[in-house]
């Protein structure tokens, strides 16, 4: 019995580990801590940030595996919701560099000067299609 | 004793079809005012229908060049060994109707690839349950967290690329303009070793 329990316990630390372990790589191939950190100028606080995306993924475990509740006011969801929703547009934003798509659509289709434009196009195509799935395409 | 020529050759310049490349259009001189005169219209290379749209001319060509006209020069290059020229045909202009096609492209396809990956990612199960979690009670569009979210969502990715319309948020390069740096060096690098004869010598060349 207890070697059972004990060999859960062990699968469960080492499924943690490497989730984790893979979370972090993820984050790091898409550079989104220095990339703010170089927009705020706060290089030096690297280690800080490092911290926040650790407890922010625990606490996220723990909320989803034990699923307290607690009686706060509704506004809340307001700013989580956007601060939610700028990291995810950060990664979708990284993922289209990572991918090297901007470059090469400007060479093929030769608008090197209207890049923002073509950025912008994303830009609203994920704001508009976000909105619509919310508010019309989920049952 | 041999008069010294520092020679800097550029990058990359561009050039029309049929135009003489001078020296002067190359590189970067440094001598005598005299002799400058007379190198900087030395026509090095003139560009025909035979070229495609990249030519690279190397450093050895410079010299040689020179030397036909001067034996009596010294010259010391400093920077890059060679120059790309790019040959601009009659300057495209870009079609508004093929813009406004790749613009609906991106815009539809960025659109349907955020809704795939909600629906991947069960997202809203997760806002139903965040929503229950942070006000006790259970909703089935929890419209008030989704709204934020979209609009932060376009918000991310303007904060990522450093650009609010031709508004910068910050004096540094965006992602996006290193990474077409980048590319454009990356191809750079390849005409570099593959159109220039001079730098790869194989086997069967004579």
């Amino acid at each position: 019995m207890i070697a059972n329990i004990l060999f859960v316990m062990f699968i469960g630390l080492a499924w943690g580990t490497t989730v984790g372990a893979g979370y972090v790589a993820f984050l790091t191939v898409f550079g989104i801590i220095p990339r703010l950190t170089q927009l705020t100028k706060t290089g030096n606080k690297i280690y800080a940030y490092e911290w926040s995306v650790v407890c922010g993924a625990v606490c996220g475990t723990i909320a989803f595996l034990r699923e307290p509740t607690f009686s706060l006011p509704q506004i809340l969801l307001l700013f989580w919701g956007l601060a939610g929703g700028i990291y995810v547009g950060m990664i979708a934003a990284a993922l289209t560099e990572v991918l090297n798509v901007f470059p090469l659509l400007a060479k093929r289709v030769g608008v090197d000067d209207r890049l923002l434009i073509l950025m912008m196009a994303i830009v609203f195509g994920k704001i508009c299609g976000s909105l619509f799935h919310w508010m019309y395409f989920v049952p | 004793m041999a008069e010294i020529v520092y020679l800097r050759m550029r990058h990359r310049i561009q050039k029309k079809l049929r135009d003489k490349v001078l020296l002067k259009d190359l590189a970067q001189i440094v001598a005598d005012p005299s002799s400058t005169a007379i190198l900087q219209d030395l026509c090095i290379y003139e560009v025909s229908e035979k070229d495609q749209n990249i030519i690279v001319v190397d450093s050895t060509q410079v010299l040689r060049k020179i030397r036909e006209v001067n034996k009596n020069i010294e010259i010391q290059l400093i920077g890059p060994a060679q120059t790309i020229i790019e040959v601009v045909f009659k300057r495209r202009a870009m079609s508004i109707p093929l813009f406004i096609i790749v613009w609906l492209l991106l815009f539809t396809g960025s659109a349907l690839t955020i809704m795939n990956f909600h629906e991947d990612v069960s997202m809203q199960y997760v806002h139903q349950r965040l929503y229950k979690m942070i006000t006790g009670k259970e909703v089935d569009k929890p419209l008030i967290f989704q709204i934020p979210y979209s609009i932060g969502l376009g918000l991310g990715m303007i904060i990522f690329f450093n650009h609010v319309f031709k508004k910068r948020l910050n004096e540094e390069p965006s992602p996006l303009e290193v990474e077409v740096f980048n590319y454009q060096q990356s191809i750079d690098q390849y005409v570099i070793m593959n159109e220039n004869k001079e730098s790869m010598k194989k086997l069967d060349d004579r």
